[in-house]
C-alpha cells in the first residue's frame, strides 16, 4: 500500500564509523526521549563519570539519562534544542573519558542469555535505553506490555533504514552484527519467545549477508533475516508490521494490538549494552552527508550524547558552502535545523546539508486530482481530500471520518505532489485539531 | 551561522515529476497520432494544430492577465495539451476561424469561466468541439479524403464508416472493418487517422505511470460486451464490438479525453464505474439515437458525474475493515 522512491542516496554506506573525540564541554538535554523530561540528580560543581545518572525518569513514560564524558557539572539550566524549544539541559566541563564503576567497556561479546526476566527489564529501564528509530519511546516500557496485552508473537528488528542518506543502522549491521542480534535475542526473552524477524531492504544486500552470517554462527533458534522490498517508508511501524505479518495494525492501536512488538537495529544493540555489559545509552552512530558534498566528505561517526551539532559539523570539515538547509535526520522526515549550537541526543541519526534547489519548496499551483497523494499514502488516506476539508475550515467530523487522525507524517503526499501544494502541513493541522476532539471526547467517556 | 537556511517542515525533498512534466509526457504521447494526422492530411492539418495550440495558449494568457490579473499559468502546459487535442477532434479542413472559436470555448468558458487549470467540471477541448459541432454542423461533418501531404484539389469530402451504418447497413459497414483498420486511416477527426499510434501513445501514459490504465480498458471493455450482444441478437441492425472500437474518437476519447484528471475521478474502482458510464451512453447513441458518433456527449455526461463518484468510491484506510 502506498509508498514512494526517492533516489537512495546512501553516499556514506561505504565509510567506516570513527570516533568523534570529546569537544570541551558537554549539553546533555534531560528531554531525549519521548514523555516526560528526566530530573536532573546531579548539582553545578559535582564531578561526574561517564556512564554515571545524572538524571533520572521524569515519569512512567520518562528515561533516565547519564553522563556522556567525566567532568564537572557546570550548569543545570535550559538551552535552545535543534528547533529552538528551551530545554533543561546539564553542562558538563569535560575533563577526560572515565567510566563509572561497574560498566563494561571491553569488546568482548556476551553471549550468555541472563535468565532473570526482571533483571533484564531493569537494567534497560537503568541505562535509559529508548527506541532509536524516530520515536525515542523508552524501551522497558514497550518491552514491558500492559497487562491483558495480546501476547507477542512476533518482534521486528527494523534494518530497513527507508530514508534516503541515512547509513548508521547500515553501519551498525556490518560492524557489530552480533551485539545486534544477542540484543535481539534479550528481547525476544522479556517477550515471552515471539518469533524474531531481522528486517533489511533488499538494496542492502551486504547487511543481509553479514546478519545471516553472524546469525548462523550464533545458532539463535526462532530467529530470521527478512528481505523486504526498498520502499519509503517500509520502515514505518505500521507498515512494517504489515509488509511482515499481513496483519493491520488498527487506529490509535499499538502494534502488540495483533502481536507485534517493533524495535529499531539500533535499540537492539543498546539493549545489548546495557544488559550484557551494563553500559548506558551515551553514544550512537551518526550521518554526516548531503547532495552538496564531495565523494569523501561524508562520514559516520560513533558520538556521545550533548555534542553540539556545530562541533560535529565542524569536526566534519564545516558546513558546506552550497548548503541551503541543515537537517537533523533524513529528508523525508527529519528536522531543519533552527539552532545549529543544539545538542545531539539518543536519536540523533545524521546531520544532513541539501543544496537549496533540491530542497526548498515548490510555488504552490492548482490541484489537479491527479491522485498521486493518495497513491503515495502509505496509510491509505487521501490528502488532496483532506487538505480540501481542512481549507474548508470546520470540517473535523469529515476529517475523522477520512482517517486524518491516522496520518504518520511520513511526507510522501507532498512528496508526490506535482503541483507542490504543502499537503502534509495542512494534514498536520488536521491531525491534530481531530486528535483533540478524540481525546476530548475519550476523556468525557471517562468522566461519565 | 547565517542567517540563509531554509526552514521548513518535512518533507526536505520533492519528486522531480510536475505538472508540468506531466503534460509534457501528454504531449509527447500524443506526438505519433499528430504526426501521422499531419502525413495524412498535410498543411491544412498542421495550421489546425498550430493555430488550436496557440489560440489556446493565448486565450489562457489573455484571460489570466487581464480578466482576473492573476501569475500567468502558461507554463504548465496544460492549454497545450488542450489545445492539441482539439485540434485533433477536428475534422481537417475545417475553416481556421472556427478552430479559434472551438479554443475560446475549451479555454475561456469550459476552463477559465470554472477558475483554471484543476477547477473545471467539463473536459475542455471536448466542450469546445461540441460547441462547434451544434454550432457549425456542416463544417464539423465534412471529412476530407486523406490526400497526402500536397494537397490536392481533387479529394473529395466522404461521410465517415458511422455515418454511413445506416445508408449501407450495419452487416455491411462491419465488413469494412477488420483488425487491419488499426494500422490504416478510416476517415473521421484528423487525430483519429491511427488508432494503432493512439494506443501507443496511451501505453506510454500507462508505462510511465502518468494515468492509470483502468478508465480507458472500462470504456474498452463495455463497449465491446455492448456491441457483442446486440450483435449477437441482431447483426443486420447493429454494427459488432470491433465496428465500434475503431470508429467514431473511441480510441481517441478513451486514451486522451476520459482520463484527463480534472475532469476524471480519483479512484481507481470510480474511473471502472466512470468508463462504464461512458461506454454505455456512446453504445446507447449509436444504437438508438440521431448522431452516429457519441463519445464527445459519454463524455461530458459522464464529467458531471465525477463529483458524485468521488464522494462514493474511498481508498482503503490502513487498518480498517
Amino acid at each position: 500500500m502506498g509508498g514512494v522512491h526517492p533516489h537512495d542516496s546512501k553516499f556514506a554506506k561505504d565509510c567506516a564509523t570513527e570516533v568523534l573525540p570529546l569537544p570541551k564541554t558537554m549539553y546533555v538535554s534531560m528531554a531525549q526521549h519521548l514523555g516526560a523530561p528526566a530530573k536532573p540528580v546531579v548539582a553545578v560543581g559535582d564531578s561526574v563519570r561517564t556512564g554515571q545518572l545524572i538524571a533520572e525518569p521524569g515519569g512512567f513514560i520518562s528515561a533516565a539519562v547519564h553522563s556522556p564524558c567525566s567532568g564537572k557539572v557546570k550548569a543545570v539550566a535550559p538551552y535552545a534544542d535543534l528547533s529552538g524549544r528551551m530545554v533543561t539541559h546539564v553542562v558538563i566541563d569535560v575533563e577526560g573519558d572515565e567510566w563509572a564503576d561497574g560498566i563494561d567497556t571491553s569488546d568482548t561479546l556476551i553471549t550468555a542469555l541472563p535468565e532473570d526476566r526482571q533483571f533484564i527489564l531493569d537494567r534497560i529501564k537503568a541505562c535509559g535505553v529508548v527506541g532509536l528509530g524516530g520515536a525515542t519511546f523508552p524501551t522497558h516500557v514497550k518491552l514491558n506490555p500492559a497487562p491483558g496485552s495480546p501476547k507477542a508473537e512476533a518482534l521486528l528488528v527494523n534494518g530497513s533504514e527507508c530514508e534516503p542518506f541515512l547509513t548508521s543502522d547500515y553501519r551498525l549491521m556490518l560492524e557489530r552484527p552480533k551485539e545486534i542480534l544477542v540484543g535481539a535475542a534479550i528481547m525476544q526473552k522479556v517477550l515471552g519467545g515471539p518469533k524474531c524477524f531481522i528486517c533489511i531492504e533488499d538494496n542492502k544486500p551486504e547487511a543481509i549477508k553479514v546478519m545471516d552470517k553472524a546469525l548462523q554462527e550464533l545458532g539463535f533458534a526462532d530467529m530470521v533475516v527478512q528481505p523486504l522490498k526498498k520502499k519509503y517508508p517500509q520502515g514505518g511501524e505500521k507498515q512494517l508490521v504489515d509488509a511482515v505479518m499481513h496483519r493491520q495494525v488498527g487506529s490509535g492501536a499499538l502494534p502488540i494490538s495483533v502481536g507485534a512488538v517493533v524495535q529499531n537495529i539500533t535499540t537492539s544493540f543498546a539493549v545489548y549494552e546495557a544488559v550484557q555489559k551494563n553500559k548506558p545509552l551515551v553514544s550512537n552512530i551518526l550521518t554526516v552527508t548531503g547532495d552538496c558534498l564531495p565523494a569523501d566528505r561524508h562520514h559516520n561517526y560513533w558520538f556521545r550524547i550533548g555534542m553540539p551539532l556545530s562541533y560535529v559539523a565542524e569536526y566534519a570539515g564545516g558546513v558546506p558552502a552550497e548548503a541551503g538547509k541543515i537537517i537533523s535526520g533524513g529528508p523525508m522526515m527529519g528536522k531543519a535545523v533552527v539552532n545549529l549550537d543544539a545538542a545531539t541526543v539518543k536519536g540523533s541519526s545524521a546531520v544532513l546539508y541539501l543544496k537549496r534547489e533540491t530542497t526548498k519548496r515548490w510555488q504552490e499551483g492548482a490541484c489537479i486530482r491527479c491522485g498521486r497523494c493518495a497513491d503515495a499514502c502509505p496509510m491509505g488516506l487521501e490528502p488532496l481530500l483532506l487538505n480540501r476539508l481542512y481549507k474548508a475550515g470546520d470540517r473535523l467530523e469529515e476529517l475523522e471520518k477520512y482517517a486524518a487522525q491516522d496520518c504518520i507524517e511520513c511526507g510522501c503526499c507532498l512528496y508526490s505532489c506535482p503541483a507542490g501544494i504543502p499537503l502534509l502541513d495542512n494534514v498536520r493541522q488536521a491531525k491534530q485539531q481531530v486528535m483533540g476532539v478524540i481525546k476530548a471526547r475519550a476523556a468525557a467517556a471517562k468522566n461519565k | 551561522m547565517a542567517e540563509t537556511y531554509l526552514i521548513t517542515p518535512n518533507p526536505h525533498w520533492h519528486s522531480p515529476v510536475s505538472t508540468k512534466r506531466l503534460m509534457l509526457d501528454v504531449v509527447i504521447a500524443l506526438c505519433p497520432a499528430v504526426i501521422a494526422s499531419i502525413l495524412f492530411y498535410g498543411w491544412s492539418e498542421l495550421a489546425i494544430l498550430v493555430v488550436s495550440v496557440a489560440s489556446c495558449v493565448l486565450i489562457e494568457w489573455a484571460v489570466t492577465k487581464f480578466l482576473l490579473k492573476k501569475p500567468s499559468t502558461i507554463g504548465d502546459l496544460s492549454a497545450v495539451v488542450t489545445g492539441i487535442l482539439l485540434g485533433m477532434n477536428l475534422p481537417a479542413g475545417i475553416p481556421l476561424w472556427i478552430v479559434f472559436i472551438g479554443a475560446l470555448v475549451a479555454i475561456g468558458v469550459a476552463k477559465m469561466t470554472f477558475g483554471g487549470l484543476g477547477q473545471n467540471v467539463f473536459n475542455p477541448a471536448i466542450t469546445g468541439r461540441v460547441f462547434l459541432l451544434v454550432s457549425f454542423p456542416a463544417q464539423m461533418t465534412t471529412w476530407p479524403e486523406p490526400h497526402g501531404f500536397i494537397p490536392n484539389v481533387d479529394a473529395f469530402s466522404g461521410a465517415t464508416l458511422l455515418g454511413q451504418v445506416r445508408l449501407i447497413g450495419a452487416d455491411k459497414a462491419d465488413a469494412l472493418v477488420n483488425l487491419s483498420t488499426l494500422f490504416r486511416n478510416i476517415g473521421g477527426s484528423a487525430g483519429e487517422v491511427s488508432a494503432l499510434l493512439l494506443l501507443v501513445g496511451w501505453l506510454y501514459l500507462c508505462i510511465r505511470k502518468v494515468i492509470k490504465p483502468w478508465i480507458t480498458l472500462s470504456i474498452f471493455a463495455t463497449v465491446a460486451a455492448i456491441a457483442a450482444i446486440f450483435h449477437g441478437v441482431n447483426p443486420e441492425m447493429y454494427t459488432g464490438p470491433l465496428f465500434n472500437l475503431l470508429t467514431g474518437g473511441i480510441v481517441l476519447g478513451a486514451c486522451f479525453m476520459a482520463t484527463d484528471y480534472v475532469t476524471s475521478p480519483i479512484n481507481s474502482w470510480g474511473g471502472v464505474l466512470y468508463g462504464f458510464g461512458i461506454g454505455f451512453i456512446v453504445m446507447m447513441i449509436r444504437y438508438f439515437g440521431s448522431y452516429p458518433e457519441g463519445m464527445s456527449f459519454a463524455i461530458l455526461f459522464m464529467n458531471m458525474t465525477v463529483p458524485l463518484i468521488n464522494m462514493a468510491f474511498h481508498q482503503k484506510v490502513y487498518g480498517r475493515k
